[in-house]
């Protein structure tokens, strides 16, 4: 008997040692727009160094996957299990809480900043020597000029785009939205092409050769142009353009059912740390933090900002009267066939 | 000077060309571009699209998030069976021993499904258990560690017996399967935890016979049966490779039953062992009455090419014996509790090297006619026990609960070849022996001489 009882200790004993004693690892996925690659994957790897010291050791690999922001919204609807959603406007997000009811609809007070841990703006690439000498919003509708922007049917960064112009001229026409509807048909007759996402356009624009001015983010205007070189485009910084803010939300019904819950919101509350903020300010985002802002304040061009309550409300306001089926967009595409 | 004007037009007309030639070479990129999103277009679409899929697996449909998919597959298997120097008329024959569609898949991504039916008519079959419907379940799945299975399957107890028909390592499966439940109605909690290190299962059943099958709908009684399985496959997830595809476990029920009772079968299956049953005037009968418990240890052991399992059973059922008396028509009653046991240990060996397996396995080089591919061959072997309660055969006064001409035990030992042409068809070629302690030895009784079977099995599945 006791022999029986040491053959099975000593076989508990090798059970025991052989399996691996470390944490199980653990997978994150985060569902975000299309400019953000460079940005989450440098953040990605800080994020799971940071988390494998703060949990004692437990490993985590973080997944990202990237497309135009209302397609993404939709994937995480019909499915794809994101933890966290990091997406182009709010509502995107609202579009998640709402129509999945997979997170509360007030996600946005869950973090500082609306939820926002940066911002950025819409600016212009042109190929170098600006050919065609644009310098505002106003010079994107003169004929023969082609512009590149993404489709705000199925691009976040393409609403912020839409919504920059749109500001542009109801702040120059003093409120008067006819004129800002017209200002906008010029604009889009002079789109050749209409990309899904941002990443896409900027494609169409810097390896397509096509167009003569990209509308982008700010950041992925600074990021092109300093990947390709500053001697084949020039970045435009119109007077006044519109704040984006990108936001971010851990998807709660995705959490729970994984038990990532704690580790989504550490991931995104790390992104207000100085160390996360420093690496949003590396990728060309505007940062929240004082301290990165001011340490990266000569990166980022002097421009007036508006916000989108400005000049359009809020996000449900701005996509039923222009995104919405039938809405502004689709009325000045139909005008321009 | 003349020549100026000619000059300057040149200029211009070279200016204008240059101008022509970035206009159409805009247009020329905008339409490649176009071209380009337009393919990527199609191709979202078409990643959004239902999927159909043929192949070895047999045929798939599903939606684009698979969220929604079923599966048509099925396995055929056409046997012979064949008594050497026997004197039982009438029992050699080719049969259908099973044809099985199978119909199964997922809704809303955490419902699976499965219907299997049976249009095949083994010799071995009864009403009960060679029913149209073989499977019929539901199984949510929302977490893989607790899933919750729902309608008519195979209840977690006996190793071989959980084995797929179409998987089997001999054509007929061996004695403790004869002491187990086949399939049967009810609810069953299970799942794999620790990565796939332990699997259980936990579930409430109408209750079969041993070896029994329960009708799709409707139990025999009030009574319901517990049955649970435990099964560890501690080194599964270790760096110790000859150990990580060994498997213990321990599986058994508990519950009470009523009615007809088994007639046990050998690997040939022929009739060796029937509880007394009559009619008439006068007659003896036995049925189960009350309680029924079965405990099932078993574990298997797959390294390489080689693979082993082997399984012990222990079947205890209350019964009584009713004997209805002349000319007084008194029904006299008497109860006894049988214990059945039964064990068996089978070993497997690819010459052709391929990684034995508990699940089924693919050939590593299918066989191809002019070509170098011989598919894969198995060789097995098994030896088994099924002991009968010396008190079922009464004796020194006490009365007998089996017929005259039932064994007290058998013993059986087989070997057999298995060709895999490729992962759908798998040709079985068996020879067992079974030797009988017990029984009639008249002329023709099963039991008379040791069976010496050849079964030989052609299966295509998909």
């Amino acid at each position: 008997m006791t022999k029986m009882i040491r053959l099975l200790l000593m076989m508990v004993t090798l059970w025991a040692v052989s399996i691996d004693a470390a944490p199980k690892p653990i997978t994150l996925l985060n569902v975000s727009y299309d400019p953000t690659r460079e940005l989450y994957q440098e953040y990605n790897d800080t994020f799971e160094k940071w988390w494998e010291t703060q949990s004692g050791g437990q490993k985590v690999s973080v997944k990202l996957s990237n497309g135009g922001s209302s397609k993404q919204s939709r994937s995480v609807i019909d499915g794809l299990p994101a933890d966290v959603v990091t997406l182009a406007l709010a509502y995107d997000i609202d579009a998640i809480a709402e129509k999945a009811r997979m997170l509360p609809t007030n996600w946005q007070s869950r973090l500082p900043n609306n939820s926002s841990p940066y911002t950025s703006t819409i600016i212009f690439l042109v190929r170098k020597g600006n050919p065609k000498g644009i310098k505002d919003w106003d010079d994107l509708v003169r004929e023969g000029v082609a512009v590149v922007t993404p489709n705000p049917k199925t691009s976040g960064s393409a609403r912020w785009n839409y919504m920059a112009a749109w500001g542009f001229e109801l702040r120059r026409t003093k409120g008067d939205e006819s004129k800002a509807k017209e200002f906008l048909r010029r604009l889009y007759k002079n789109v050749p092409v209409l990309d899904t996402g941002a990443r896409g356009a900027t494609t169409t624009f810097i390896e397509r050769g096509i167009g003569d001015v990209l509308i982008n983010w700010e950041n992925e205007i600074l990021l092109g142009a300093n990947k390709l070189g500053k001697d084949k485009f020039e970045m435009i910084v119109p007077p006044a353009s519109i704040l984006t803010e990108p936001t971010v939300a851990w998807v709660d019904r995705t959490t729970k059912r994984r038990n990532t819950e704690a580790l989504a919101k550490a991931y995104l509350e790390h992104l207000y740390s100085e160390e996360g903020q420093e690496i949003i300010a590396k990728n060309y985002y505007r940062p929240r933090s004082e301290a990165a802002a001011k340490k990266h304040a000569s990166q980022f061009p002097r421009v007036e900002l508006f916000t989108l309550a400005d000049v359009a409300g809020d996000w449900q306001k701005a996509h039923k009267t222009h995104f919405s089926d039938g809405g502004i967009f689709d009325q000045i595409q139909r005008q321009n066939r | 000077m003349l020549s100026m004007p000619a000059v300057v037009s040149g200029a211009d007309d070279i200016e204008a060309l240059k101008k022509q030639i970035q206009e159409l070479d805009q247009k020329v990129r905008i339409l490649e571009r176009k071209n380009e999103l337009n393919a990527e277009s199609a191709e979202t679409k078409s990643k959004d699209s239902p999927r159909l899929t043929a192949g070895t697996s047999g045929f798939s449909f599903s939606s684009a998030d698979t969220n929604f998919v079923l599966k048509v597959r099925g396995y055929v298997q056409a046997d012979g069976r064949f008594y050497v120097n026997d004197h039982i008329p009438a029992n050699d024959t080719f049969l259908m021993r099973r044809v099985r569609p199978i119909f199964e898949g997922t809704v809303f991504k955490y419902y699976d499904y499965r219907i299997m039916l049976d249009f095949a008519s083994g010799i071995n079959s009864s009403a009960a258990n060679n029913g149209f419907l073989q499977d019929g379940y539901l199984n949510i799945h929302y977490w893989p560690q607790f899933q919750i299975q729902v309608g008519k399957f195979k209840p977690p107890v006996g190793l071989e017996r959980l084995q797929s028909g179409a998987n089997l390592l001999f054509a007929e499966r061996g004695l403790p399967t004869q002491l187990v439940p086949n399939r049967d109605v009810g609810i069953q909690l299970h799942g794999e935890l620790f990565n796939g290190a332990l699997n259980y299962q936990a579930g409430v059943f109408n209750g079969v016979q041993d070896a029994g099958s329960g009708d799709s709908d409707v139990g025999t009684d009030d009574h319901k049966d517990a049955a649970a399985r435990l099964f560890a496959r501690p080194f599964k997830n270790t760096k110790i490779g000859p150990l990580q595809g060994l498997g213990v476990g321990v599986a058994g029920t508990y519950g009470n039953q009523a009615g007809t009772l088994p007639t046990f079968r050998t690997p040939g299956q022929q009739a060796f062992f029937s509880y007394a049953t009559g009619s008439g005037n006068t007659f003896t009968n036995v049925v189960a009455d009350g309680e029924h418990w079965r405990l099932v240890p078993q574990a298997y052991w797959y390294w390489g090419p080689f693979g082993v399992f082997g399984e012990y059973v222990i079947s205890s059922q209350k019964i009584r014996r009713d004997v209805l008396t002349a000319p007084t028509n008194a029904v006299s009653s008497g109860f006894d509790t049988a214990h059945n046991g039964a064990w068996q240990v089978a070993a497997s060996w690819f010459v052709t090297g391929e990684q034995n397996s508990f699940s089924p396995v693919t050939p590593s080089h299918p066989l191809n006619f002019g070509g170098e591919g011989w598919g894969a061959l198995e060789l097995a072997g098994r030896y088994g026990e099924l002991t009968l309660d010396d008190e079922l055969f009464g004796g020194g006064g006490a009365p007998s609960f089996a017929t005259g001409a039932s064994a007290r035990k058998v013993r059986s030992w087989g070997v057999g070849v298995n060709w895999y042409l490729n992962k759908n068809i798998k040709l079985t070629l068996d020879y067992d022996q079974t030797k009988f302690r017990g029984g009639s030895k008249r002329p023709g009784a099963v039991t008379a001489q040791d069976e010496r079977v050849i079964i030989s099995r052609a299966q295509f599945s998909f």
